[in-house]
């Protein structure tokens, strides 16, 4: 995020774009709330009519797929009323001569049959975005786990430059995303493409300081593989050992058939958990790791800050810290590696990036966190980016860009005629092996999930409310249970990606966004088939979920 | 006795701060703490998301020791860190020998060990195993 969460409530305006804050992040939700009560202005797209569609002065009920189409159209507005800030523009930004020329196409009017939105409603918004003295714009899943993903990003950050907002507090842009530490895990250089601190792997001079510090000839200068590419690796045999460190791609990744064809071929497949899950199925040796609670470091908030979590209790049974296995793994190789504890290993890391160095434990402790940049030790961190409109860029001016609007991969047709996109579940947690063994979490919701569905769609497909029913798509079928609402919009289902018997990326396709690879979890065409006999139907469901949690157990014992 | 430890709900970005009450060196509860982001708030996974701790196993078992098999079609057996390590290490080399370092990938985790684990994880996938195939689930 170019700015911080609790700024979210001081803004003025704040336009919501694919993010169901109320669900993701409730903490996050509830700024929002209070920006409203504070007197806000609150701009919400979403083709769901969400909890924050609802508060919301403005609610733009946009089509699914039609993210690229509708920023177009803001920017077109911006431009063509004259809304933007000349100033702004001409002294901080570049590229704008381009940029316009490709917006002209997008007028509200012209790309109203892609998005569905009324052209009064598009105008009226950017006339009060423009308007607004500080406006941050808060953007979720709803646009990055489409096939275009960056290019949406990357039109939103030029509605905030067109119109002046970034470089103070309350303004800018914000991807609040999933996993607690996305965000660290970025920041430490767990990508095919950078070092610690975003150093780029192909710079010769970065990879020489990084070779130095860690007593190597050399480093690799190739970028790596990206994760979603592995079912496509295996397959042309250039991959074969994968370890698996916290993350279930058995369960989270998109067409899992194709996930579960890939860790089969492998030749050795190395997981290290915490819990038994559906990829150690897999498995040829699995290492059994401390938890949340059970072991201290450092995480990254959203907002770029860098907090300290702590050891509450000990560990049961004979399992180790993620960092010392990774040592012995290494000392096992023949490269000796020692640390003593998590500070030891952060300093380390400082040491080597420029805009972590000032971020001490000391510090953190002292000032309940450091959002980086945080380049020498008496720097208190940094709440918002861009000050005095410096951007990440050679010349240190924000770059307008515009893309053409790309229509999602998989179209809906006479077999397939709804549009399935994957949300997330208030009370759980990516792949669930964490929340779902909390009790009370698991009264809130429990196997096989739900899939929302708009009343005019339940009537037409003869479909009851809390019934059990097929869902299938081109890659597969699942059990799931109907929830009729009306803040699901007609012609799209929608199923939280939770489950394990419900498993809606049985369904999805590995179609990836070119540059960040994210896979189209928000698009792809299915069809739905009622159930007739409903108590047939609980009980396969209560055997299939046995038989799962047998396996996953099984091993165990 | 009851004992609070300062610490960071591993559930989501929000990064709120929380207590976590132990009695006995168990858990007994949370509470909100004065984060920055959450002054003191917390949503239901905050509160109630530390219960897998005490190994419920309502969904899935904690996993307690090392596993392996020597083959796919064998079940896993219980086997000692020594033999594991060795195993995991031993296989690694070959592959890497036998294909080069580019047929490693490995991932991170953006759940709960940490900023600390995953730095040494790159460090072991670029310095040792030589390649820079390593990534995260960023994207769910
Ligand atoms: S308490 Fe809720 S909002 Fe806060 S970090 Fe945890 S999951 Fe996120």
């Amino acid at each position: 995020m170019s700015n911080s969460i609790p700024e979210i409530e001081d803004s003025k305006l704040l336009f919501v774009f694919g993010y169901n804050a109320a669900d993701s992040h409730p903490i996050v939700a509830r700024r929002i709330v209070r920006a409203k009560e504070k007197g806000a202005q609150i701009i919400t797209v979403d083709p769901r009519r969400t909890e924050a569609a609802r508060i919301s002065d403005l609610w733009l009920p946009i089509t699914n797929g039609a993210n690229m189409a509708l920023v177009n159209a803001c920017a077109n507005v911006l431009i063509e009323e004259d809304l933007y800030n000349h100033d702004y523009v001409e002294k901080y930004t570049e590229g704008f001569e381009s940029y316009r020329e490709t917006v002209s196409r997008y007028s509200p009017e012209a790309v109203e049959h892609i998005t569905g939105v009324k052209p009064e409603l598009v105008r009226k918004a950017m006339r009060m975005y423009a308007a607004a003295p500080d406006a941050f714009i808060l953007y979720g899943m709803g646009v990055t786990q489409f096939g275009q993903a960056v290019d949406v990003v990357k039109g939103l950050s030029g509605l905030a430059l067109l119109t002046g907002n970034y470089g103070r507090p309350s303004v800018g842009i914000g991807p609040v995303r999933g996993q607690n530490n996305v965000q660290g895990t970025c920041d430490v250089g767990v990508l095919p493409n950078v070092f610690p601190g975003y150093q780029s792997v192909t710079d010769a001079n970065v990879r020489a300081k990084f070779a130095k510090a860690w007593g190597v000839e050399s480093l690799p200068d190739k970028v790596g593989y990206m994760l979603s590419a592995i079912p496509h690796l295996v397959k042309d045999g250039k991959l074969k050992a994968f370890y698996v460190f916290g993350e279930d791609p058995a369960q989270t990744d998109a067409d899992l058939a194709g996930v579960r064809e890939a860790l089969q071929t492998l030749e050795l497949v190395i997981v290290q958990d915490i819990f038994m899950n559906k990829t150690a199925l897999f498995a040829d040796v699995i290492l059994p790791a401390t938890a949340w609670g059970e072991h201290e470091g450092i995480y990254s908030s959203a907002d770029r800050g860098f907090q300290h979590f702590r050891k509450a209790i000990e560990p049961k049974g004979d399992v180790k810290v993620d960092w010392e296995i990774f040592s012995l793994m290494a000392n096992a190789m023949g490269y000796p590696m020692h640390y003593n504890n998590t500070k030891e290993i952060w300093d380390e890391m400082r040491e080597l990036c420029p805009i972590y160095y000032g971020a001490t434990y000391e510090k953190i402790d002292s000032q309940g966190g450091v959002q980086w940049p945080c380049p020498t030790l008496d720097h208190p961190g940094t709440p918002y980016l861009y000050k005095g409109n410096k951007f990440d860029r050679p010349n240190g001016k924000g770059l307008l860009f515009a893309s053409e609007w790309r229509p999602p991969l998989e179209q809906v047709d006479g077999e397939y005629p709804l549009v399935l996109s994957t949300v997330r579940e208030v009370g759980h947690y990516s792949c669930r092996t964490m929340t779902g063994n909390c009790p009370t979490l698991k009264t809130l919701a429990d196997e096989p999930g739900y899939l929302q569905i708009n009343s005019a769609d339940a009537a037409k497909y003869g479909i009851e409310d809390e019934a059990l029913l097929w869902i299938s798509s081109r890659r597969g079928r699942v059990i799931t249970r109907a929830q009729i609402t009306d803040r699901a919009n007609a012609g799209t289902v929608y199923m939280t990606y939770q489950w394990w018997i419900g498993a809606c990326n049985e369904l999805t396709l590995e179609h990836v966004d070119p540059i960040s690879k994210t896979p189209e979890f928000k698009y792809c065409a299915v069809k739905i088939e009622p159930i007739s006999d409903q108590l047939r139907a609980e009980q396969y469901l209560q055997e299939e979920y046995s038989k799962l949690r047998y396996r996953l157990s099984e091993p165990v014992h | 006795m009851e004992k609070k430890v300062e610490t960071i709900c591993p559930y989501c970005g929000a990064g709120c701060h929380l207590n976590l009450v132990t009695r006995n060196g168990k858990i007994v509860r949370a509470e909100g703490a004065p984060g920055r982001t959450n002054e003191g708030q917390l949503c239901l996974k905050g509160l109630y998301g530390w219960e897998f701790l005490n190994d419920t196993k309502v969904l899935s078992p904690r996993l307690k020791k090392p596993l392996i098999r020597y083959s796919r079609s064998e079940p896993f057996h219980e086997t000692s860190w020594e033999e594991a390590i060795r195993f995991a290490s031993t296989r690694l080399m070959e592959i890497k020998k036998k294909y080069g370092p580019d047929a490693i990938m490995a991932t991170g985790s953006a759940r709960g060990p940490g900023n600390e684990a995953n730095y040494v994880m790159q460090k072991l996938v670029r310095a040792v195993f030589g390649t820079n195939n390593i990534d995260h689930c960023a994207r769910i």
